[in-house]
């Protein structure tokens, strides 16, 4: 048979594979079933409707108690807020603690206590919304509004004064006013610390509105607050359709159903990749739905199908270690959890560093905004979750197979036997070690989002130990998975070999770290910590070439030691190992910085 | 050999332990709690000065009424101000760096207009526009009051500034009832998964041949998961009170996720007993939630509202009122539940 010949049956048996899958979850659905759930999901779509058009009501109701008489001038502010509930101005039950706020004889009282400050806060707030409401109603509009703003963004550059007005575009539109009359939506641009989420007032303008004119009130830093939320919207049928697929895939694997498609001519990754694809297609489609429903381009649709695929590709994998339904459950809350924490939190950052392009959902954002997006942007922020996909499908693949499907062990050594079913030899450490590289990535890189908040004094020391944890657990495992499977004889000799193996596989999948420099995330502080150790830096080229070398060789064969002699001492070993290459990258950052 | 039902629930709780699955549970809330804290503590620090101690914004201010600005500015904390001639000179300045951003103030039509130049896209532009913006509604209430007589109402003087943290709110209004519920759906997604996975091992059946009837086994099924999520909430709270959060009122606390937690895993059992394998059974499990709690958004007291309201000590009769009527809703669906079993069909 030709190859193409091949790729044909290969790719007929896929497609029939993926028809059944479509059949059998379409025909499982009895039709109680799909009407219930069709009931269901229009009553959610009508309470999404519902809540979205009347806000609900607040979560921070009446959290605070104002007491206020009701004949105060300061009554009305109090009755306007939602959380802050009016009562009668007892100064007994302030006193014992019923009240946080007093407003009487023309004094206000605020309890000494956490509480007390906050509900005087919120109170201050109220008013101050109350007086920009009060003035809005007035005639004279000089008078009630004696100053306005206009807000300009303009790059700081030490060249030429660039009027620098132009670009962003999609403007919210909803951001002038207040000074030509309406007063603004007096909920909406408020201080911050009102929000009733006590997350700072993020309504108004947003979306990379370069300029902004008002009243004070109206002005508001940018905040893509908007375009994150519709970004959001990607990920509700994620959540849902990785559900099925992985019911599906752990079906099989009960009470052996699996066996009688294993014995087919079909290969695993046949079978696999067949079951794989209606999920997928589907995703695909609800992605490019969405998009076009938030006017989002082709931008958007690429940057979400990668954490689509990275849904799919951990839930399988998920799925082929968990033992029970149970398990997979919780397997795919922390598929979900984690990766809608990967890709939420630098998107917050979008309008702010470049640290946020670690996201594709600020690809999304950018491209709901109108900025674009460069091809080196899309690579850095797309590229590890491409290659944490494949890797994720091809260690899941390693274990779709008799002996593994269908025993019943904890995670952890199924993770160690998908490991083993990729090696085959004292090279594949440094294979698998490079292939490992994906996950270190973005490992790394939620770790600099994570800790980009704190001041750089602060923050680097943790993150440089996180790094050196995060790569030595990678670099070792493989090693350990090898002995531990009985693979390689227990000698210090051979755990030395495929250390070095190990440390050479990682330094050379690391160079894809250079990718970094493509989008100056090395400009950041954070970003140089994190990476400058990989051997990049810009001087003294040939020494930094050759030290992380010698490094992942050297901690790697630590820990490799510390595995051929079983778990306690690898653990002892990874310890130490980990010191060693925190202690490394520590003295490379304070020499380069 | 004690109740029947209590050595099912037993046996129930013992699977979770042996496969870890509750410390796995109890990590993922862990991890969801810090994640939402992080986007409160990051964003706040991002986009709100007064968490930045001792930073200062130093402002260019220039146009023909820079000194109704300067004036203010003095008195604005956090703030440095200096005076520049002319715009051409303040724009420089900014340039260089010498200043963060450029005011330029000019009177016109009776009113002063202010144009804010910030710097665009970078860490600082939050703090300066926030820091601004004070400096901006403080001169507002100043112009204000000196053309009082040509407005016909009069602004109420502001309450002092108080000495809060953006963070007390979020804790009561978001990351407890957060910590307090997702303990709720875990457990009725375990109720879910361990009626399928009996159907779908068949297991079911060596079940029905011991001495108890089926409303045995869902008893003991809805023991289970219904028992962990108050204890969760429990462990929650001691947490909570060692870190120096003080969370008022945990016993109606606790009595609120006990009968939320019955109340979703008796729905949970009820459609994992009807719906004819997991993928349904948990796909409608969800919507169910979603609507269910949405839904709730929409009433006063719901769920989230009375979690915030007990924790934060601001408990009326109303809250405890509606903490019975949520355990008396619990009641009345493991009822129905119970009513329900004999008319499912079992495989």
């Amino acid at each position: 048979m030709t190859v193409a010949g091949t790729a044909r049956a290969h790719a007929a048996r896929i497609l029939r594979i993926a028809r059944w899958e479509t059949f059998r979850t379409a025909s499982v659905v009895d039709r109680r079933t799909a009407i219930v759930g069709l009931v269901a999901l229009l009553l959610a779509g009508g309470v999404a409707g519902a809540t979205a058009t009347t806000g609900g009501v607040a979560i921070d109701r009446g959290i605070y108690r104002v007491g206020v008489a009701a004949d105060s001038p300061y009554h009305a502010p109090v009755a306007d807020s939602t959380a802050l509930a009016a009562h009668p101005p007892d100064r007994t039950a302030f006193e014992r603690g019923r009240l946080d706020v007093l407003v009487r004889d023309g004094e206000i009282h605020a309890r000494d206590t956490r509480k007390g400050q906050a509900a005087l806060g919120a109170f201050r707030d109220a008013v101050q919304r109350h007086n920009a409401r009060l003035m809005s109603q007035e005639e004279n509009r000089s008078a009630a509004f004696p100053v306005t703003v206009t807000l300009l963004y303009t790059t700081q550059n030490r060249a030429i004064v660039d009027g620098g007005t132009d670009g962003g575009g999609g403007g919210s539109g909803g951001s002038s006013g207040g000074a030509s009359g309406a007063g603004g939506d007096a909920s909406g641009t408020t201080p911050a610390g009102d929000g009733s989420m006590a997350v700072p007032d993020v309504g108004g303008t947003g979306l990379f509105a370069t300029r902004t004119t008002g009243s004070p009130a109206d002005i508001s830093p940018p905040f893509p607050f908007a375009s994150l939320v519709l970004a959001f919207a990607f990920f509700v049928p994620m959540n849902f359709v990785i559900q099925p697929y992985g019911s599906t895939i752990l079906n099989e694997r009960i009470n052996r159903r699996g066996e009688l498609l294993l014995v087919t001519p079909a290969s695993p990754s046949d079978i696999v990749a067949g079951k794989t694809l209606p999920y997928f297609g589907l995703l695909v489609a609800v992605t490019a739905l969405i998009a076009a429903a938030i006017g989002g381009g082709v931008v958007s649709v690429g940057a979400v199908v990668p954490l689509a695929a990275l849904f799919l590709a951990a839930t399988f994998v998920g799925a082929m270690f968990a033992r029970s339904f149970k398990e997979l459950t919780f397997v795919t809350v922390t598929v979900s959890v984690f990766l809608t924490t990967y890709a939420f939190v630098p998107a917050i950052f979008s309008n702010v560093t470049p640290i946020a392009l670690i996201s594709p959902l600020t690809l999304v954002v950018r491209d709901l905004q109108g900025t674009g997006v460069t091809a080196a942007q899309y690579a850095f922020s797309t590229g590890p979750i491409y290659l944490s996909a494949a890797v994720l499908f091809l260690l899941g693949v390693g274990v779709y197979r008799e002996e593994d499907m269908f025993t019943q062990r904890p995670v952890p050594l199924k993770f160690l036997d998908a490991l083993d079913s990729r090696i085959s030899g004292p090279w594949s450490m440094a294979l698998l070690s490079a292939l490992s590289i994906p996950f270190v990535f973005v490992a790394e890189l939620l770790a600099i989002a994570l800790f980009f908040v704190l001041p750089v004094s602060v923050s680097v020391p943790p993150l440089l130990f996180v790094v050196a944890a995060v790569e030595e657990v990678a670099k070792s495992l493989p090693v350990y998975a090898g002995f531990e499977k009985e693979r390689f004889p227990r000698l210090p000799r051979t755990a030395l070999v495929l250390g070095g193996l190990s440390g050479l596989g990682f330094f050379l999948g690391e160079k894809l770290t250079a990718v970094v420099q493509l989008v100056g995330l090395p400009e950041l502080a954070l970003g140089r910590a994190a990476f400058a150790p990989a051997g990049v830096g810009p001087t003294a080229a040939v020494a930094l070439l050759l030290a992380p070398l010698a490094l992942h060789a050297g901690t790697t064969s630590i820990s490799a030691l510390g595995a051929s002699r079983g778990r306690n001492w690898y653990a002892g070993a990874l310890v130490v190992a980990t010191g060693v290459h925190a202690a490394y990258n520590f003295a490379v950052v304070t020499a380069l910085g | 050999m004690g109740d029947p039902r209590l050595t099912i629930a037993r046996r129930e709780l013992q699977v979770l332990r042996s496969e870890k699955t509750i410390v796995l549970a109890l990590l993922i809330q862990l991890f969801i709690a810090a994640f939402s804290s992080f986007l409160v503590v990051g964003l706040v620090s991002l986009y709100d000065p007064g968490s930045v101690e001792g930073y200062t914004v130093d402002a260019a201010v220039t146009g023909d009424a820079r000194d109704e600005l300067l004036a203010v500015a003095r008195e604005t904390e956090g703030l440095d101000a200096r005076e520049f001639s002319s715009a051409a000179a303040a724009t420089d300045a900014f340039h260089r760096g010498r200043a963060d951003v450029v005011l330029d103030a000019t009177t016109r039509d009776g009113r002063l207009a202010v144009t804010v130049t910030a710097p665009d896209s970078n860490v600082r532009t939050t703090v300066v526009v926030v820091t601004v913006r004070d400096l901006l509604q403080t001169l507002e209430r100043v112009e204000r009051r000196q053309r009082a007589d040509s407005l016909t109402a009069t602004p109420l003087d502001l309450p002092p500034p108080a000495t809060t943290s953006p963070y007390f709110g979020f804790t009561y209004t978001v990351l407890i009832p957060l910590l307090l519920f997702l303990p709720v759906f875990i457990s009725g997604s375990i109720a879910v998964d361990s009626v399928t996975e009996e159907f779908e091992r068949g297991t079911l059946e060596l079940l029905r041949v011991a001495p108890v009837s089926m409303v045995d086994i869902v008893d003991g099924k809805v023991w289970a998961a219904a028992a962990l999520a108050p204890g969760q909430a429990a462990l929650w709270v001691a947490l909570l009170e060692l870190n120096g959060t003080h969370v008022a009122n945990a016993a109606p606390l606790l009595a609120l996720v006990g009968g939320l937690a019955l109340f979703v895993v008796a729905l949970g059992t009820t459609v994992a007993l009807f719906a004819p394998d997991r993928r349904s059974a948990q796909f409608l499990y969800s919507v169910g939630i979603l609507v269910g709690f949405g839904g709730a958004a929409l009433v006063p007291f719901n769920p989230v509202n009375v979690v915030a309201r007990l924790a934060i000590g601001s408990a009326g009769t109303t809250a405890l009122v509606a903490v019975g009527g949520y355990v008396a809703l619990a009641a009345a669906a493991y009822v129905g539940l119970r009513r329900l079993v004999p008319r499912a069909t079992l495989p």
